[in-house]
Parts: structure tokens; sequence; C-alpha cells
């Protein structure tokens, strides 16, 4: 013990005689360190956020999806256009024992014009049990009711509201949609915009009854998603099943859709998160790898340098062994000291990314003792070499060496 | 019964035409609490025999007994053990470690030993005050005078309380004035009881050994006991008066050189024992000439 506190002190001393080396060193370690951790961070506070329910629907509703289009569940630009599903398939969903609710989406097309036109936004036909299955509440007024359908009611959502009137609270202005207006009935707070999620289409969807879709609009606009309510949370999965039989009896046996469960929706967003975060950490260990390479070469270089000393140090009675930990030490020191730079730097670039973007990443200390353990074993690993030829060099030609 | 016992010790360096014989057959035996100062020309294997019997090194041939143990095959680690026990090492050149302070080197082997940092820092204190040095103990090689230094690395080689100390040219570079007291401190460290082999150029300093062993050309040609006090007899007239080459010598040259030149002129050979035996003596010359060549 004390002798290996001994190591320690000479490591940190020859750390300091020889500075510029030992930083040069360090970098490699340092960086692969602070990559894998702000990389890892990252992914886990997206991660974090997609399962922390900041996510556009409440957390017991049942997802179906048409198949032919939902190539990718990545972002808005990939809502489908032609789909697979039917408004068939919402009222058996409906029938459905165990769903409350059988929710249509339907995008449908044309201009919305109301004190500005509308840019960037879409219409969202859908039934007043929306709120039932959505995670959000009103900012203003309510939303549409069965009865009032012929009025022409709608409900904006935050964005929406802001692209299309001057005015803060719009409640009771009227906007143009295929020629017909439509009365704000209310608007929706802000949807949390998160990585991965729909929910910037949200913020920026102009919701009306589809019964007044389909009345304006015959040929109909696309169903691309179904959402149904299970109000108990145990009957998820016997529920989807039921939904996918039903399906496939109205598609004339193809599964051409998907039934996601709250879980999958999650688990389906995270999927390719998880490729390229695994990927950047690949590239960030192939830098731990080259920082672990340079430590070695630096070893070498030692060993080289201070063969008279293991000269001495064997004269005077160390083993093999004594002199192979000393090396071992210090490469050790070396890389424990750039990983915990590394950390640093990690916590740091944490903190500039909360501020500058709206990314949280979250660094749990499992993290960081991981960091520090992987360049410790990165120390040892590459430090052993160097350390075994030190202490396998003959005395006396160590001795000799000046 | 011997402390150390080397029969038939050879050492040889280097591999095919460029092997050279650095000890040749050495028979020695040195018994506890013996002073032994080892004299002889540059290159004649005073250093090799020391560092065999320090278990630096070992023997190509021949068998090396320390404490009736033979030792000339132990592995590495326990030749470490061995020699951290039982052997103090004195170099020329000091050989403290400069990054260290006095006391952090002279406890060095300690640590090796494993022993605790407290009792460490005592010992070393304690074995410092032996040599002189108590109030240096915070100070760096390099701030301290060449005496001074081997002083220090003298209560390194003792803090182990070895039984053997080694010494090898422990004054070659001291003034006569840290000779002196280098040669003090060893001879004190004798009358304890440890045996000392050192290695000198200065006949001057065999007054302070009870045997002196001359070597040349790797063999010991003459072992002499003397009583501590004086000067052994034979000291200067060695140090200055190398054994002569007889005219058979210069001969059995010029026939080696005969030898390499391209008309192929056999030398004549006799027969079975007597051959190997003129090979052994030729490679001496052989150095002989070489060594002349050069000069």
């Amino acid at each position: 013990m004390s002798l290996r506190s001994g190591h320690i002190h000479t490591a940190i001393a020859t750390m300091r005689t020889n500075r510029w080396r030992s930083v040069l060193t360090m970098f490699g370690i340092t960086v692969g360190v602070a990559s894998v951790i702000v990389i890892i961070g990252i992914s886990q506070g997206v991660k974090n956020e997609i399962t922390n329910q900041v996510y556009a629907f409440s957390k017991n509703v049942i997802t179906v999806t048409s198949k032919a289009a939902n190539l990718t569940n990545f972002g808005v630009s990939q809502v489908p256009t032609v789909s697979t599903l039917t408004n068939q398939d919402v009222t058996s969903i409906g029938k459905i024992k165990g769903v409350t609710a059988s929710v249509p989406m339907i995008i449908e097309s044309g201009l919305v014009t109301g004190d500005k036109t509308l840019h960037g936004g879409i219409v969202i036909a859908t039934s007043s049990e929306l709120p039932s299955v959505l995670n959000q509440s009103l900012a203003f007024g309510s939303f549409f009711t069965s009865e009032d359908i012929s009025s022409y009611p709608a409900v904006l959502g935050y964005n929406a509201s802001v692209g299309l009137f001057k005015e803060n609270v719009p409640l009771g202005f009227s906007f143009n949609w295929r020629g017909q207006p439509f009365i704000v009935n209310g608007v929706l707070n802000g949807f949390r915009v998160t990585p991965f999620s729909n929910n910037t289409l949200y913020n920026n969807a102009v919701f009306i009854p589809s019964q007044a879709a389909k009345q304006l609009d015959p040929g109909g606009g696309s169903l691309f998603q179904i959402l149904a309510r299970v109000d108990n949370s145990k009957d998820l999965n016997k529920v989807g099943g039921e939904i996918t039989a039903a399906l496939i009896k109205n598609h004339g046996g193809q599964k051409n859709f998907s039934v996601l469960l709250p879980s999958q929706v999650a688990k389906n967003n995270t999927g390719i998160l998880n490729l390229l975060t695994e990927l950047t950490i690949g590239i960030a260990l192939i830098s731990l790898f080259v920082g672990g390479v340079g430590i070695m070469n630096v070893m070498l270089v030692s060993v080289a340098e201070r063969i008279h000393e293991i000269g001495i140090r064997k004269a005077i009675g160390a083993s093999n062994r004594q002199v192979m930990s000393q090396f071992l030490v210090e490469a050790t020191t070396v890389s424990v000291t750039g990983g915990l730079i590394g950390i640093l730097l990690a916590l740091l670039a944490d903190l500039v990314l909360k501020l500058v973007t709206n990314l949280s990443p979250s660094i749990s200390w499992e993290i960081i003792v991981i960091g520090a353990a992987i360049s410790m074993l990165i120390g040892i690993v590459f430090g052993s070499i160097p350390a075994i030829r030190a202490a396998s060099k003959e005395p006396i030609e160590a001795l000799r060496n000046e | 019964m011997s402390l150390i016992k080397l029969e038939d010790v050879s050492k040889l360096y280097g591999f095919g035409d460029a092997t050279t014989l650095a000890l040749d057959e050495v028979n020695l035996a040195i018994d506890k609490g013996e002073f032994v100062a080892v004299m002889g020309p540059s290159g004649c294997g005073k250093s090799t025999l020391l560092n065999i019997m320090g278990l630096l090194d070992r023997p190509t041939h021949g068998t090396y007994r320390l404490q009736n143990r033979l030792v000339d095959r132990l592995s590495q680690n326990r030749a470490a053990k061995l020699r951290r026990d039982t052997i103090g090492f004195i170099f020329q050149s000091y050989n403290l470690l400069p990054k260290l302070t006095v006391l952090e080197n002279v406890a060095l082997p300690l640590a090796y030993k494993g022993v605790g940092v407290t009792k460490r820092v005592k010992l070393a204190s304690q074995i410092l005050e032996r040599v002189g040095m108590q109030n240096r103990e915070y100070f760096f090689p390099n701030q301290l005078s060449g005496g001074q230094i081997q002083c220090a690395a003298i209560a390194r080689a003792l803090v182990n309380d070895p039984s053997i100390i080694i010494a090898d040219e422990p004054t070659g570079n001291l003034d006569s004035a840290g000779s002196r007291l280098v040669m003090e401190l060893l001879s004190e460290i004798h009358k304890m009881g440890n045996t000392i082999i050192f290695v000198t150029h200065n006949p001057e300093l065999t007054k302070y050994a009870t045997r002196v062993v001359y070597m040349h050309d790797g063999m010991i040609i003459e072992d002499e006991t003397t009583s501590i006090g004086e000067v052994a007899k034979t000291a200067k007239r060695r140090m200055y008066s190398l054994p002569k080459k007889t005219a058979e010598d210069d001969l059995a040259g010029v026939s080696l050189l005969m030898k390499v030149v391209p008309d192929k002129t056999e030398v004549p050979s006799s027969s079975g024992q007597a051959k190997s035996k003129q090979a052994n003596s030729t490679k001496r010359k052989r150095r002989y000439m070489k060594a002349k060549r050069q000069k």
C-alpha cells in the first residue's frame, strides 16, 4: 500500500517534470472520455424526455397507423398522404370492449385563412373525443363537442393560433377553409417540443370536426392515425390484439397497418436514437483507443529513458512485479488524470448545452463512474506492455545503460 | 564454511567472433567478516566478478554458492529477493535516484521489502545518523557533495542490514578527503561484523582491507591476506607493473596475424588436449592484440 502510494508520488513527479508530454498524452483520453460521456448524456436526456410523458398522447392510448405510409417515425415530413386505414376501422375499434374512445386523425389539404394565411400549418380532422386521448390542456376556450358540429367549430394549436390571428385570444374569431368559415372554439397550450416526436405537428395544427371535413372535402383526407383510449392499462395488450384482429378482418386478411402500444411508441422513437448513439460512442471509443496507444507510446519512451533507474531499483531489491507495478501505476495515473479532466469537460459541455440548446442532457453518476473506470482500464491495458518490458530488464544490463 | 564460494566461474559476453571472456574459471571463497579489496587494471573482470557475487549477473559456467546455497541459476524474482535481504550495493556513480530526497532514497529498499512508511522513515533516519548525514535528510542528491552522496548511498546499502556489502569503486569519483570519509565508514561497518568486498584502483586503500585479490584478464592472479592498517605489499608493484609479455606471447601474436594473410599458410597444430589449451591461451592473446591495435 505504502509502496503504491510512493509509486503514485513518483508518477505525479514524473508528470510534472515532463509537463508537455503528459498533457499531450492525456489529451486523447480526455477527448475520448468527454465525448463518450456527453454523447451518452445527450441520448439519455432525450430518452428521458420521450419516456417522461412529454408526449402528445396520454399514457393509455393505442396508436394505429397505416403501414403503407409509415415509412419512418422520423418527424413531420413523413406524415402520410395515402392511407390504408378507413372510417370503418374507426368504428370497429370503437366497438371493441375496453376501448372508451376511438379517435380518427385525418390530414386534410387546403389553405387556411384568418387574419393571415397560415403557413406551415396543417388541418387535422378529428372527433370531439380527441381531448380524452390528448395529453394537453387548452389555453383558452374549450374543445368542440359532438352537438355543436353544425356551427363549424375549430380548435387551434398554439402556433397555428399565432399564425392565423393578430389577436392573442382569438376565441370566437373565424377563419376560412375550403370556402367555409370556421369559428375558433379553443386554443391548445403549446406541446413541449422534443426531438423525435410529432409534437411540432400538433402545435401547428388546426383541428376541425371530421363530419365537417367530410362534407367540405368528400374525396376525403388521409386517415393517418387512429387513437384508441383504453381506461384500464392492464387491458392494453389484450385490446391491442383485438384491434389487430378486427382490422385484419376489415382489410381482407392483410396486415397493412401497425398497432402500437404506448411502450412501443417510445421504443420506436428511441430505436433510431439508440442506433445513432451507439454509432457515435463507437467513434468516441476509437478516440479512446488512439489515446491509449498514445499512452503506450509515451510509456515505452519513458521506460527507455529510465532503464538506468530501473537498474538501480532492481539492484537495491525491487522485484519484477514491483517494477512493473511502478510503471503500471504511472500509466494509470496519466490516463485517470486525463479521464478526470474529460469528466470535468463533459460536465462543462453539459452545462453549455443546457444553456444554449433545448437539449437537456442528463449525466448520471453511473456514467461518470464508467468514464473514470474506462480511463483507468485504458491505463492498465496500454500500460501493461511497457511495464512488462521495464520489469523484464536484466538488472546488470539496465544498470550499464546510462 | 565460506559465505561466498565461486567454483570455476566463467563469464562470456557477446556471440561468435565478438565473444569476450570476462571471467576465466575463477575460484574464490570469501568468509564471513572479511574485508576484501579487488584490484586490477580496467577491463580485467573486477566489476563482472562483483556483479556475479551481488546476484546482478549470472555466470555463464561454474557454480556460485551464497551462504551455502546454490544461487547461480535463480529466477530474477528470487535473485531480487535474496539481493534485497543479504546484499547491499555501493556504486562508483552513487546511483541515487535524483528525484527522491536522501531520506526517500535510503528508505527505498525498505519499501521494496514491505516495511510500513513510519518505520521506514525511522530506520532510514537512524542509518543516516550513523553515516553522519542526519541534517541532510531532506536534501536532494544534486545538492550534496560527492562524499556526502556516497555516504547516503552507503546508508542505503546498509538499511536492510545486509550481511554482505559490495562496493564497485566506491571512491572512484571522490577526492582524497571524500575517499577517506567513505573508507573510514566502510571500515567501521566492517567492525560491526559485515563482510565487505570492494574494488579499488588506489593501492593506499588496501590498508583498510584484510585481504587483497588481484585480477588480470578475467583471472585471479594473486590473493594476499594483509593486516588492517598496512598497504598490501604487492599492491603498488601490481598497479604500476602489469605482467610483462614474454617473447613467446609476442610470437604467438605475430603468428595470429599471419593467419589472416590470405596465402593460406597452415599453422602447424598439435593434437588433442594441448590444442584446446592453446586455443584458450590464444584467445587471451588475441585480446592483447586487439587492445594494442586500439592504442
